[in-house]
């Protein structure tokens, strides 16, 4: 490119093709989103056997996630590494996913500080009683993380304007509604599905996106 | 009447690197290469002017040993590009208005 004078129509085209240029130059690969839905999905899928099939994996399948953070740091900064450019959102997004991530471990401890509490009860009720209790806290415990997941997968998709993340987002909060009248199995299967739309179908989109935007890359500047 | 379009601005290669700078927060210099297609010596007389103008700030860093030059556009840039557009478009409007 040189630098001559231009005529005002070359101008606004310069500045239209410059803009959608830049645009292209944080997209998200989708790797991090497929690897969040497969991990989830994997873990509810495995639960969901454990009940069904009745057997007992020889630790929490749930653990999954803690060692999914590994390939996620890597992941993230080699993402930023490539980065070249910096946009005005990635900043806010982050912060979102970080506090998502932060509100996950939270409530995981606060759901299981509730089943030690809870437990004890619903024991002494069953011998007082003759029969279990009607109240079973595990049907409100997916209900509680579908709409945790939902929210920064919605913010995300709005504002990325990535839709099928947006409709993502939308089918955990559907999910969450769901869940409260279905049995436990059922919520397992109803989260493995949230994952995969929420995230890893988004994911796979997203790296579609990704890899042609970097074909476009090797064609001819303006 | 019509506007004067800023000269700084009425330039091709300045006008796509203040363009793509308008659309991030901050770019390395590499990056507004590689967009423009300019050559290294070119882009960095031109970014030079920019800088002159107190359109954009330019810093420089190092990234794993190698030195990084960041470019970000100024209040004063992103007000130059907005009079620059509204300049283009009384250029475009129907010739009654201007007349």
């Amino acid at each position: 490119m040189q630098n001559n004078n231009l005529s005002h129509e070359e101008s606004l085209r310069l500045i239209n093709t410059m803009i959608s240029k830049a645009k292209d130059a944080y997209r998200d690969t989708g790797v991090g989103a497929m690897l969040w839905g497969a991990v989830i999905a994997i873990c509810s899928l495995t639960r969901f056997a454990e009940i069904q099939f009745d057997f007992k994996l020889p630790f929490d399948i749930n653990l999954l996630t803690l060692i999914a953070l590994i390939p996620q740091i890597f992941i993230t900064i080699r993402e930023k590494k490539n980065r070249k450019a910096k946009s005005y959102d990635e900043r806010f997004l982050d912060y979102i996913w970080l506090g998502f991530g932060i509100s996950i471990f939270l409530l995981i401890h606060v759901v299981n500080l509730t089943f030690e509490s809870w437990s004890p009860v619903s024991i002494e009720y069953a011998a007082l009683a003759g029969h279990p209790s009607p109240f079973k806290f595990s049907e409100f415990v997916m209900p509680l993380f579908l709409i945790l997941y939902g929210m920064p997968t919605f913010i995300t998709g709005a504002a990325c304007k990535v839709k099928p993340m947006l409709w993502g987002g939308l089918f955990c909060w559907l999910c969450s509604i769901i869940t409260v009248y279905t049995e436990y199995k059922l919520d397992l299967l109803l989260t493995a599905m949230s994952a995969l739309m929420a995230w890893f179908i988004p994911g796979l989109f997203l790296e579609r996106e990704y890899r042609l935007a970097k074909k476009k890359e090797t064609s001819p500047n303006v | 009447m019509f506007k004067e379009l800023d000269p700084i601005l009425h330039s091709q290669l300045r006008l796509a690197a203040i363009s793509l700078l308008i659309s991030v927060k901050e770019a390395e210099f590499t990056f507004i290469k590689e967009k423009t297609g300019a050559t290294a010596g070119n882009l960095s007389v031109q970014l030079g002017k920019l800088k002159e103008a107190g359109y954009i700030d330019i810093s420089k860093q190092f990234k794993d040993n190698y030195p990084l030059t960041l470019c970000r556009i100024t209040k004063k840039g992103i007000d130059a590009f907005e009079q620059y557009v509204v300049a283009l478009q009384s250029y475009m409007q129907p010739s009654d208005k201007n007349t």
